[in-house]
């Protein structure tokens, strides 16, 4: 299991575009992968589930990945994050 | 005969008989089932969710053929939505474990979203809800084998009338007979209005109460013109429409045949007639129109309503196809005029929305504030311009100095010097021009015209900052008035500026398709005007039935007024003369 805990520093926050991306990631490995915020947790490779967080902008939210590939996945999310969804140019 | 008043979202006049569109409620035919049932019922929703896949892809396919791209995004959300496994997860495990029916399981997940979205504060999430709304009604109408599509039973010329409309409906209204419509909802601006008018379809919307005041059969007249739905109309204002809707075809049928004809004045005088034009409200009508190019692209919309700014990929797309569609005549691009009223999604830089956004942050001065959106979109012009033999015109909104002009002209220069690096060239040299709206670069403008290679005038820009009017403020809006002195003079001296350094002018507002207006602004020696497709031939029509000489003597004696009384006698007067 791998966790990690991701900070969101795109001025949107997470809206449809972002949640799309993490979905469509996510959705590209084996492993299973929620992602929290607060006390509610989602699978984060449903688009629907991401944009219920409503997760804006400064916000933490904690990826928990599991399975086979759960380090590449992680990673992968992580990196989206990090990029902030190539949004802030 | 009742009349509500609406919003007139496209024009013309359309009558006949009503039919209702069903509301969106589902009637639950069967809530629970046996548990042999289970997965003939799981089959039936797999079976469900692959046609209404097909159905979004070929929607998605025709909103892209005719309102592009913008709105295909739409759908393909949409698509991604009906394919989240969670979606797909939750209403499966309602009726394998539930032992809900197929219908039953959409619509208690679609409840239990609504409800979860509720939550949520922020209203830029919460608008989401709508999306997963349309997709699961989509869903759940897909679920009945052969149950019957509402439009198709339709089968005589009708008027439709709704609560809402969604723009995927709408797009199938012509080929179902319906002659127009009207909803309760929405503005003149909803995508549904756009795409009305994209099919000429008359259609009211914001009526509110229409669903409910519409029975099933009543005679309707839809007025498009004016925004009225009138229910059961008398003979008196029956016949009434019925004579406006065949004036409305004699009138489209008289310009038809000028189409062909050169755009002169009676004296012979060339004037040359743009078109604003907008590729998502774009028809077949339009493209018969022979113009002499394009006048005035909007770029706002390809920056509006995305959380990222358009990249250059995505804007090149843009006006290639635009260019493409203008051939071998002029495009002229106007750079984004973001601000004031028209906020992107995206974060920008250094940017505060201030008190009095119309005096602040927008057009040139935003740009240059965000350098990176700048660049890209000089970038997906040039680029553009080295792949179509269109000529094509950069026009920059809101100039106030030449220093911005200068800026703007050595970030164009650098591009275009990085582009000859990689060996590729223009077709055509770009041209630079800026769009004269504030009166500093009006008064100003000798020293900066050396600098630009046309000049195009912003009419309502010019006129609200020239009287210092904002026409969305009530109190003052009714001194918004194109014929004051200070408005007729400093088009002359823009004019007259431009003129003696070689440079050419045009008017791109609404004041160059007001008729009473034009022969001021003929008389004034302006070289070109951009109008809207739907004025285009109309326009043309009364530059052909005017004198030049005569329009001259006119602007003259309307620069030594003093007064917009005066002013506006003289053009009545005129207009008067020209009419008997």
């Amino acid at each position: 299991m791998v966790t990690h805990n991701l900070k969101i520093t795109n001025q949107l926050g997470l809206h449809a575009r972002p949640a799309a991306l993490i979905a469509q990631t996510a959705g590209s490995f084996v492993s299973a992968m929620s992602l929290s915020k607060d006390d509610v947790s989602v699978d984060a490779k449903s688009i629907m589930g991401v944009m219920m967080l409503a997760a804006e902008y400064g916000s933490t939210l904690t990826l928990i990945a599991e399975g086979p590939d759960e380090k590449e996945a992680a990673a992968a999310i992580k990196q989206l994050f990090e990029n902030k969804f190539n949004e802030d140019f | 005969m009742l009349v509500l008043k609406g919003v007139a979202a496209s024009p013309g006049v359309a009558i006949g008989p009503a039919v209702l569109l069903p509301g969106e409620s589902f009637a639950l035919s069967r809530q629970y089932i046996g548990e042999n049932e289970i997965p003939a019922e799981t089959k039936k929703i797999q079976a469900a969710m692959q046609k209404t896949l097909a159905e979004l892809d070929q929607c998605e396919k025709k909103v892209l053929d005719t309102l592009g791209t913008e709105y295909a995004n739409l759908m393909s959300t949409h698509k991604l939505i009906l394919q989240d496994p969670a979606f797909h997860k939750t209403i499966l495990h309602k009726i394998q474990k539930e032992q809900l029916s197929a219908q039953a399981a959409i619509l208690f997940t679609l409840q239990e979203l609504t409800s979860s979205f509720n939550k949520i504060e922020d209203p830029f999430f919460k608008e989401r809800r709508n999306d997963f709304f349309d997709v699961g009604k989509r869903l759940a109408n897909n679920l009945e084998e052969g149950k019957a599509k509402f439009l198709p039973t339709i089968t005589k010329s009708s008027l439709l009338v709704a609560h809402n409309l969604y723009p995927s409906d709408t797009i199938n209204l012509q080929e179902n007979h319906i002659l127009g419509f009207c909803t309760d909802v929405g503005g003149k601006t909803s995508h549904t209005a756009l795409l009305a008018q994209s099919l000429n379809l008359p259609a009211v919307v914001g009526l509110a109460t229409a669903s409910k005041d519409v029975h099933a059969g009543d005679m309707l007249i839809i007025d498009g013109e004016n925004g009225l739905l009138v229910i059961n109309p008398d003979r008196y204002t029956l016949s009434n429409y019925r004579k406006i809707q065949r004036d409305i075809k004699k009138t489209d049928a008289l310009l038809k045949t000028i189409n062909h004809l050169p755009i002169i004045t009676q004296d012979g005088h060339p004037v040359k007639l743009f078109v604003n034009y907008d590729p998502r409200t774009d028809t077949k009508a339009n493209k018969h129109l022979i113009t002499d190019g394009l006048g005035l692209l909007r770029t706002e919309f390809v920056f509006m309503g995305t959380p990222l700014p358009p990249t250059e990929e995505e804007q090149h797309d843009v006006y290639l196809a635009v260019a493409k569609r203008f051939d071998m005549r002029p495009v002229t691009i106007r750079l984004a005029d973001l601000g004031a009223d028209k906020m992107p999604d995206f974060p920008l830089d250094e940017f505060d929305q201030d008190d009095n956004p119309f005096m602040g942050c927008r057009g040139v001065r935003l740009l240059l504030k965000n350098p990176d959106l700048l660049r890209t979109q000089l970038r997906a012009i040039i680029r553009t311009a080295c792949e179509v033999p269109a000529q094509v015109h950069i026009m920059v909104p809101m100039i106030s100095s030449v220093e911005e002009v200068r800026h703007v002209r050595r970030a164009f220069n650098e591009i275009l010097h990085e582009f000859a690096e990689h060996g590729k060239h223009p077709t055509n040299k770009i041209a630079l021009g800026a769009m004269i709206e504030v009166p500093s670069a009006a008064l100003a403008l000798d020293g900066m015209i050396g600098e630009l290679d046309f000049i195009s005038i912003g009419t309502n820009d010019l006129i609200q900052y020239l009287i210092a009017v904002d026409r969305i403020n009530q109190e003052v809006a009714h001194m918004y008035d194109p014929c004051h002195p200070a408005v007729i003079r400093t088009l002359n001296l823009i004019i007259q500026t431009a003129h003696k350094r070689g440079k050419t002018v045009s008017i791109c507002g609404e004041l160059a398709s007001d008729a009473k207006m034009l022969p001021l602004l003929l008389g004034l020696n302006l070289d070109a005007l951009s109008v809207t497709p739907r004025m285009f031939l109309r326009v043309k029509n009364n530059i052909r039935n005017s004198n030049f000489e005569h329009c001259s003597d006119l602007a003259q004696a309307a620069l030594l007024m003093g007064s917009s009384e005066e002013i506006r006698q003289l053009i009545e007067q005129n207009d008067q003369h020209e009419n008997s």
